[in-house]
């Protein structure tokens, strides 16, 4: 099973660089012979179905709008993102996970399984430092990434 | 009279939002603001001016590469730093790859729908549908049995009763206008164009390391090591490698993409009367074929008030005019001061409040050249081409209006691209000079390469005291450029004063409206609940203006939606 944990998300903007964050810790904790992409793919937006062409696992490590306390973590599964309906497209900028598993879908070249480890932000203000709650919650998430990975025991299947 | 608002129903993420007065069904009156704070470029004062493409790269998820590139060309600027010639070609062949990419993308994948009634390829006949597309292109991927698996996967989705990608669309809608068959060869290219613009993408990740964010960008050259017998390096394999993957992409935009934008051109012929908007156009020259920056394979250039023939060329970085003539105005942007600065000078200190259309009302601020709005884009980059004469520009745009011509039995002219389909049709002839161009800086690249020549970085050496430099690019979404202050090597002020600022400006300190603004007014609108006609001229900029922030949001709140007061 071809596998790709992705961080989202913008270093310069606060929380909402905690994908990335996460991406990073991990750069030295994954098993060595874990056969496994591991990317920060930063805000990729319509680009996004060029990195999950080809996968058939894919986690994503995200900020999420949840309403929790900051540094929360909570997963969503493949249903839970793609009930979320595209709505009308003014920028590019706009489509999301969500969009790029729709497109794909569509085009029969999606991934089938889907996680998404999502962080709730306390702030979003320019900065390329996370606040401390969600710097804490970087062991948490990474955990919770790691243990999707170990539901399938057998990378190569 | 009505108002109506398209508006991201979250601050949070900050997107572009459209006010309109809408009287007797036409737009008398527009607005556009952007709802959220940029000031990113804050993040690079005190930093070291050869670490700022890693950072500026982030501004935005789409432009990734775009803001690398225009931040190393500000700091060579300032130091007044040669390239070497391998630097130039790999920087150039990377740009191309990224704009044919984004183009094709902008075009399938963000504003056909706003063109294409996916329920309509219910009605499509598939073997006519092949038979339409085989008399425009030469394209193999047009058979009767493409046609009918599409429409066969069309009908799932509708019949699963999801809309799937499409359910953002205004399906229905009494602005559409394509015959069935039509609708279905879109809806086959729009899944094609899914895969060839991947072929694109492909060619940055071989040059820049990987992607979305490239590693082989520095100040003085790039990190390629070239050896052309060297399995890890630049080599010959690679080369050819990437002219496979380029041809292919050539292909799909010779004969698809541009028939695609002629034939939906040919279905709306009345789109070529609306959405004019500022036609001020400004264009960098882009493409450099030497180190030191003076001479280009796309020209630049001002148009004042649309008139060709007093086109004034930019000539490259150093360009005095050009230095001089670009400013920045606050008067109605959430920024204190208010009048026009020069980016050198430049300020981004927030000073919010509510929305007041006779106030301040976006956090985009008003950028001006000689004091005049301008409008940006593959169009300006079309015209100042035209208008210079370059080869390229005028073959490829002559034969789309021969196309369009065709296809609307009208006669075609250049002055028609002056309005929303302009732009698209601006868009696809600028993707098709892109390809011949590509192939030219391969072969520049794999010439030098094969002369002997390895070289692929100079060291910059920062003085003391205090120097400034201007970096441009001539971007997907038009004129980009990057204004640095450096003192004694450290950065003092940074400016990215980017596309879609041109095009998204709001109102200056004299009233005068900006490109997008201007644009709408005189648009007819059908359906105010369903401002279509809106979401046409607005999509045909291309805007990119607010990736700043990326969040998931389970609840979908994070899309737009129309209110009509």
């Amino acid at each position: 099973m071809k596998t790709a944990i992705y961080g989202i998300g913008n270093i310069l903007m606060g929380d909402d660089g905690i994908g990335p964050a996460v991406v990073r810790y991990l750069e030295s904790r994954l098993p060595a012979d874990a056969d496994v992409t591991l990317e920060d793919l930063g805000t990729p937006s319509l680009d996004l179905p060029n990195y999950l062409a080809g996968y058939d696992r894919v986690i994503f490590v995200d900020a999420v709008a949840v309403a929790a306390p900051p540094g929360s973590v909570r997963l969503f599964t493949r249903k839970e993102i793609i009930a979320v309906s595209p709505g009308i497209r003014v920028s590019p900028h706009e489509p999301s996970i969500n969009d790029a598993l729709i497109v794909m879908d569509f085009a029969g070249d999606a991934p089938s399984e889907v996680t998404l480890v999502g962080v709730v932000p306390e702030t979003l203000e320019g900065g390329i430092e996370l606040s401390d709650a969600v710097s804490r919650a970087i062991p948490a998430a990474a955990a919770a990434v790691m243990a999707e990975l170990a539901r399938n025991p057998n990378p190569q299947m | 009279m009505t108002r109506v608002v398209i508006d991201p129903i979250t601050r949070i993420e900050g997107h572009l939002r459209i006010d309109v007065e809408v009287d007797q069904g036409h737009v008398q009156k527009a607005w556009a603001s952007s709802t959220m704070f940029r000031g990113i470029e804050k993040i690079l004062v005190g930093r070291d001016p050869r670490e700022a493409w890693l950072f500026t790269q982030r501004f935005c998820g789409v432009c990734t590469t775009v803001h690398a590139l225009a931040s190393v060309r500000a700091v060579e600027d300032s130091l007044d730093l040669e390239i070497p010639l391998n630097a130039q070609y790999i920087r150039n062949l990377i740009l191309i790859a990224h704009a044919l990419h984004d183009h094709i993308v902008h075009f399938y994948h963000l504003s056909a729908l706003d063109w294409v009634d996916v329920t309509q390829v219910l009605k499509a006949d598939p073997k006519k549908a092949s038979s339409i597309a085989e008399s425009l292109s030469d394209w193999t991927g047009n058979s009767t049995k493409q046609m009918a698996a599409v429409k066969t996967r069309v009908k799932g989705l509708v019949d699963s009763g999801q809309l799937g990608p499409f359910a953002h669309g205004y399906w229905g809608h009494p602005a559409m206008k394509l015959a069935p068959e039509v609708n279905l060869i879109a809806v086959s290219h729009y899944l094609q164009a899914l895969e060839y613009q991947r072929y694109s993408n492909q060619v940055v990740a071989m040059l820049g390391g990987k992607t979305p964010h490239i590693q082989n960008v520095a100040v003085g050259g790039v990190s390629n090591a070239i050896n052309i017998d060297s399995s890890a390096t630049l080599n010959v394999d690679r080369l050819v490698q990437m002219k496979v993957l380029l041809e292919k992409v050539i292909g799909f935009v010779q004969n698809v993409y541009v028939p695609d934008v002629c034939t939906v051109a040919g279905f709306y012929p009345e789109w070529f009367g609306y959405g004019k908007g500022v036609t001020n156009y400004l264009s960098v020259p882009d493409l450099p074929l030497d180190g030191k920056n003076t001479k280009f394979d796309l020209p630049g250039g001002f148009i004042p008030n649309g008139d060709l023939s007093k086109m004034i060329p930019i000539t490259g970085q150093k360009d005095e005019r050009w230095r001089k003539a670009v400013t920045e105005d606050s008067a109605h942007s959430w920024y204190k001061g208010g009048g026009p600065l020069h980016p050198w000078k430049g300020e981004t200190d927030p000073n919010f409040s509510d929305w007041k259309e006779d106030g301040k009302y976006s956090w985009v601020k008003a950028p001006r050249y000689d004091g005049q709005p301008a409008q940006v884009g593959p169009l300006a980059n079309v015209l100042v081409g035209y208008a210079a004469g370059n080869p390229l520009m005028v073959k490829w745009t002559d034969a789309a209006l021969a196309k369009i011509s065709t296809i609307a039995n009208v006669k075609a002219t250049p002055a028609m691209l002056h309005s929303t389909l302009g732009r698209h049709g601006a868009r696809a002839v600028r993707t098709a000079v892109l390809g011949d161009l590509a192939m030219k800086h391969l072969a520049l690249l794999t010439d030098n390469i094969l002369k002997g020549d390895t070289t692929i970085y100079n060291k910059p050496e920062f003085p003391k005291g205090e120097i400034q430099g201007v970096g441009f690019h001539e971007a997907p979404r038009g004129t980009l450029s990057h204004w640095v202050v450096i003192d004694n090597g450290v950065i003092k002020n940074y400016q990215a004063v980017v596309p879609t600022t041109w095009n998204a400006s709001p109102r200056d300190t004299s009233g005068a409206i900006g490109p997008y603004e201007s644009s709408l007014l005189g648009t007819p609108i059908a359906d105010q609940q369903h401002p279509l006609e809106v979401l046409r001229t607005i999509h045909s900029f291309d805007p990119c203006m607010a990736c700043a922030v990326h969040m998931f949001d389970p609840s979908g709140n994070n899309v737009a939606r129309v209110k009509v007061l």
